[in-house]
């Protein structure tokens, strides 16, 4: 066992530094998507470690394994197939006009059903009782990254989703087969068309650069050879299908190595490899901690995702009950996603979202709209996610959470024959308080971090001497235009 | 409470005595913030709004525009013999030369090409089309059709290589989200479907302008200092919620204020060309404007669908050429239209055209050369790829004729590679 780097030993709390409600925040807003004061208070209580376990303990399988009814809702798309089978046999005895035409609405339901997918999963998001399963998920969406674009099949999408949802903190080695086999994936990366006639490097070269080894530790013969190896794994709709007669069955060498290696071997070779766990490590680092990981660090939580064959539990557990995890540096340091930003502002402040699909527009406008990232690396986040327009979106998508009026920038969120329907917290307001006491409950709530002296000296403004409802609510929605409110 | 303007100039003023004890600043305090601090400072504006600066139009048509119907080589057998429903005749087109006609309703277009201030170009393409939307699109926009991955576009890294100072009005898109052309590593554009939303929506204006401000208060305060560490992420969206503020207050302010005699269409494409107009006329350091058109994906039925396109698209351009000349900014402003790609020849069994490959490309401008009307020949009707018109010269070629005769910048750091420039544009 290699020996645990000093700044992933257990953070232990002590009479100076406790674990109090902004490491607990900090846990919550990093592992999940933020915490209401109860959800804090309970992490506090439990300290690092438990909480972590926790946080993790949920059961590895798809949604619709969980609860046979909780899939996206299609039921308002006309003409959409629920099956390629389903999509074959509409297309049957037709003439070539109206295959043609029956192609064209299918793509545009299909268009459709990939943003009901999307929006099913924002509001699981919010809702999940397993909310570290769904920031798993989404970690790896942007990892293992399709995109939707190119009028790519909502139901392959989708089933790709409870694939990354399956593995999300199970085995690193079998997910990286299983969504080596994924028909969504295979389309995304061309494996598709990737024949022993003509070999498409596309997911070979990907499979090393982004999802497993990092750039530089592979050599382009190594892409080629890989390829080779990928060759006649392909999908028929919505299932995998190994092409036989278009598999390169001859001799390859690999990272070293010779046989007649076929894609599971090339992965089984991949993992051996020493750059790999660091990698996947770093990755982990990049998305829940930092965006400049240490790379003594990650080398060492590489070795722990080794140690233990893989297993993800081990290295996240280790990871978020970290020294180094809970160092002031890291917290309150990360720019919240669209999401994140999203997903947070509807869970700490009890909002009832009637329709989901209303926040699509202010997602995309802010640049992430799950299941269409912009390409294969996934959203470069960080402070790609800031400037004046999106900055605008953020704070008026916050506002209209928060129980306020109207548009983001561009395109109304809701639509004109709803204009005034206004969403309501369900967190109650109360103002029987201090202002100062009131100010500090909500900062606590929202930003959970201190701020400076004169921003709350602003909102004890704001608030006035005699806080009522109005009042109080129109400080919530300050601090949500807040700068300090963009980081997690 | 003092009021905002000058909340934000005694900001400024305090920011900058401040800037060695590092103090958060807006990222272009040096440039634009003095003009729109104070619009009556007319020398500063001058020198800093770029009045006498090169501006670039883009006008995006999205979806695939039908090259052969809006340059139409109506006295070609081919041409007729393909398109027996949706083709042109040639008594209607209006005729460039005895082979090819510009589509009948671009006649504002055919004046700004009479009087010299239109550049067709012919069969622009790129090797290996793609004719998926998306990825084509995107290599238009990222101008690096070898690469299947890049993060930014050509405009965006001409602002990286030439804006220093990440003004955020180096470039400004109309549409719901910035093209990805726009996109830099260092500056973004900035980018809104209409004015009147690129702002903040919350009641309580003056208490949230004062929480985007680094106050001059808080630079004093030790604690507000401390927190607002130069480089820090809290420092940099401070920044940027300040660049917010003061641009929305600007742009807000010349739309809305804006005169003009020219009839825009009433629609989202004349709406936008009218607010890049305002824009220009406010003199915002602005060197790249973009504007989309969108709807050419004309499967089915396209006669009326691209008859009515061409004429918003004709009209819009007519509209702001006109206004251009009113103002006397012309001289200053070169417009640039392109689609992903053309469509297919032969016309579908739904009268309409699947997607093709290459398609003309105009530029627009008092700075178009003389003899520059026509360039380059018409692709070939009858010898195709897949069905698709072959391009003859390769869209960086275009593009790198702007940045080098237009907006005065080296393209081979931009493009990757050192594309040939055409004779369009005089010095």
């Amino acid at each position: 066992m290699a020996k645990l780097h000093a700044q992933l030993e257990p953070f232990v709390p002590s009479s100076t530094n406790a674990f109090d409600k902004v490491k607990a925040a900090h846990l919550l807003n990093r592992a999940a998507w933020g915490g209401t004061t109860d959800e804090i208070r309970k992490v506090v209580e439990m300290g690092p470690r438990r909480a972590v376990d926790w946080l993790l303990d949920f059961p590895d399988g798809a949604a619709d394994e969980m609860s046979q009814t909780d899939m996206p809702d299609l039921s308002q798309i006309e003409g959409y197939p629920r099956s390629f089978n389903e999509r074959r046999s509409l297309l049957q005895g037709k003439t070539a006009e109206e295959r043609m035409l029956l192609q064209q609405q299918m793509n545009q339901a299909n268009q459709q059903a990939v943003r009901a997918v999307s929006t099913w999963w924002v509001r699981r998001m919010t809702k999940s009782p397993y909310p570290m399963h769904e920031k798993l998920t989404f970690f790896w969406h942007g990892h293992f990254t399709t995109s939707a674009r190119d009028e790519r099949s909502a139901f392959a999408m989708w089933r790709q989703n409870e694939l990354l949802r399956t593995h999300a903190a199970g085995n690193f080695g079998k997910f990286v087969k299983a969504i080596s086999h994924d028909p969504a994936m295979l389309d995304y990366l061309n494996n598709q068309q990737n024949r022993k006639a003509q070999p498409n490097e596309n997911y070979a070269r990907e499979l090393m650069e982004l999802f497993t080894l990092g750039i530089g530790n592979y050599g382009e013969n190594d892409v080629k050879e890989a390829a080779r190896a990928f060759t006649g794994w392909a999908h028929d709709g919505e299932d995998f299908i190994y092409r036989k007669y278009d598999h390169d069955e001859d001799e390859k060498t690999f990272l070293g190595r010779r046989g007649n290696f076929d894609g599971n071997d090339v992965i089984d070779i991949i993992l051996q490899q020493k750059a790999c766990a660091p990698y996947i490590a770093s990755r982990f680092w990049r998305f829940f901690v930092n965006e400049e990981p240490d790379a003594a660090i990650v080398q060492s939580l590489g070795d722990v995702l080794r140690e233990n064959d893989y297993e993800l539990r081990p290295m996240l557990r280790t990871l978020f009950a970290s020294k180094a995890f809970y160092d002031a540096k890291n917290i309150g340091s990360q720019i919240k996603s669209p999401v994140q930003l999203v997903v947070s502002t509807v869970r700490t402040l009890e909002i009832t979202v009637p329709e989901f699909a209303r926040l699509n527009g202010a997602l995309q406008q802010m640049g992430q709209v799950p299941l269409m990232p912009p390409n294969v690396k996934g959203w470069p986040g960080g402070r790609q996610w800031i400037n004046t327009s999106t900055l605008f979106v953020r704070y008026n998508t916050s506002l209209w959470l928060a129980g306020g009026e109207m548009v983001t920038s561009g395109r109304p969120l809701i639509d004109r024959r709803n204009q005034r329907q206004k969403l309501q917290s369900g967190v109650a307001v109360k103002t029987d308080a201090e202002p100062a006491a009131l100010v500090d409950e909500w900062v606590d709530r929202l930003i959970q971090r201190p701020i400076a002296e004169d921003k709350r000296g602003i909102l004890l403004n704001a608030v006035g001497s005699k806080p009522d409802e109005q009042s109080v609510r129109g400080m919530i929605k300050l601090i949500l235009s807040m700068p300090e409110y963009q980081l997690c | 409470m003092a009021s905002n303007s000058h909340t934000r100039r005694a900001f400024i003023h305090r920011g900058l005595t401040l800037v060695s004890a590092a103090v958060t600043v807006p990222s272009f305090i040096d440039s634009t913030v003095w003009a729109m601090a104070d619009p009556m400072d007319s020398k500063r504006l001058q020198q800093e709004s770029g009045a006498d600066g090169k501006i670039l139009v883009v006008v995006q048509l999205s979806g695939g525009n039908d090259g052969l119907n809006t340059v139409v080589p109506f006295a070609d057998d081919t041409y007729r013999r393909l398109r027996p429903a949706i083709g042109k005749k040639a008594e209607e087109v209006l005729k460039l030369n005895n082979y090819l006609g510009l589509h009948p309703n671009l006649a504002p277009m055919k004046s700004l090409y009479d009087d010299g201030m239109m550049s067709i170009i012919q069969g622009v393409g790129y090797p290996n089309p793609n004719r998926s939307h998306f990825r084509s699109m995107d290599i238009w926009h990222s101008g690096i059709p070898e690469k299947e991955m890049v993060a930014s576009g050509w405009l965006g890294r001409y602002f990286d290589n030439t804006c220093v100072g990440q003004d955020p009005h180096a470039g400004v898109s109309i549409g719901e989200t910035a093209p990805l052309s726009m996109r830099g590593e260092k500056i973004s554009p900035l980018s809104f479907e209409r004015p009147e939303n690129y702002r903040y929506n919350g009641q309580d204006a003056e208490h949230y302008k004062q929480l985007n401000t680094a106050a001059p208060a808080a630079s004093l305060d030790p604690k507000a200092a401390k927190i607002l560490t130069p480089g820090s992420q809290l420092e940099f969206l401070t920044r940027t919620a300040m660049d917010a503020q003061v641009s929305s207050d600007k742009i807000l302010d010349l739309v809305k204020n804006y005169n003009t005699t020219s009839e825009y269409p009433r629609n989202e494409f004349g709406n936008g060309l009218k607010t890049i107009a305002a824009m220009i006329r406010g003199s915002l350091p602005t060197r790249v404007y973009y504007v989309s058109l969108g709807g050419f994906d004309t499967h089915a039925n396209q006669m009326g669908r691209h008859d009515r396109l061409m004429k918003e698209l004709a009209d819009g351009v007519g509209a702001f050429w006109k206004d251009m000349k009113e103002q006397k900014n012309e001289q200053r402003v070169m417009m640039m239209c392109f689609s992903e790609f053309g469509r297919r020849v032969q016309q579908n069994a739904s009268q309409g055209t699947d997607h093709g490959a290459a398609a003309p490309m105009f530029l627009l401008g008092p700075a178009i050369a003389k003899k520059a009307g026509l360039i380059g020949n018409h692709p070939s009707l009858t010898q195709l790829d897949q069905g698709d018109l072959m391009f003859n010269i390769d869209f960086r070629n275009v593009y790198a004729t702007v940045l080098q005769d237009w907006l005065g910048t080296p393209s081979k750091p931009i493009l990757g590679q050192q594309f040939k420039t055409m004779p369009i544009i005089t010095a």
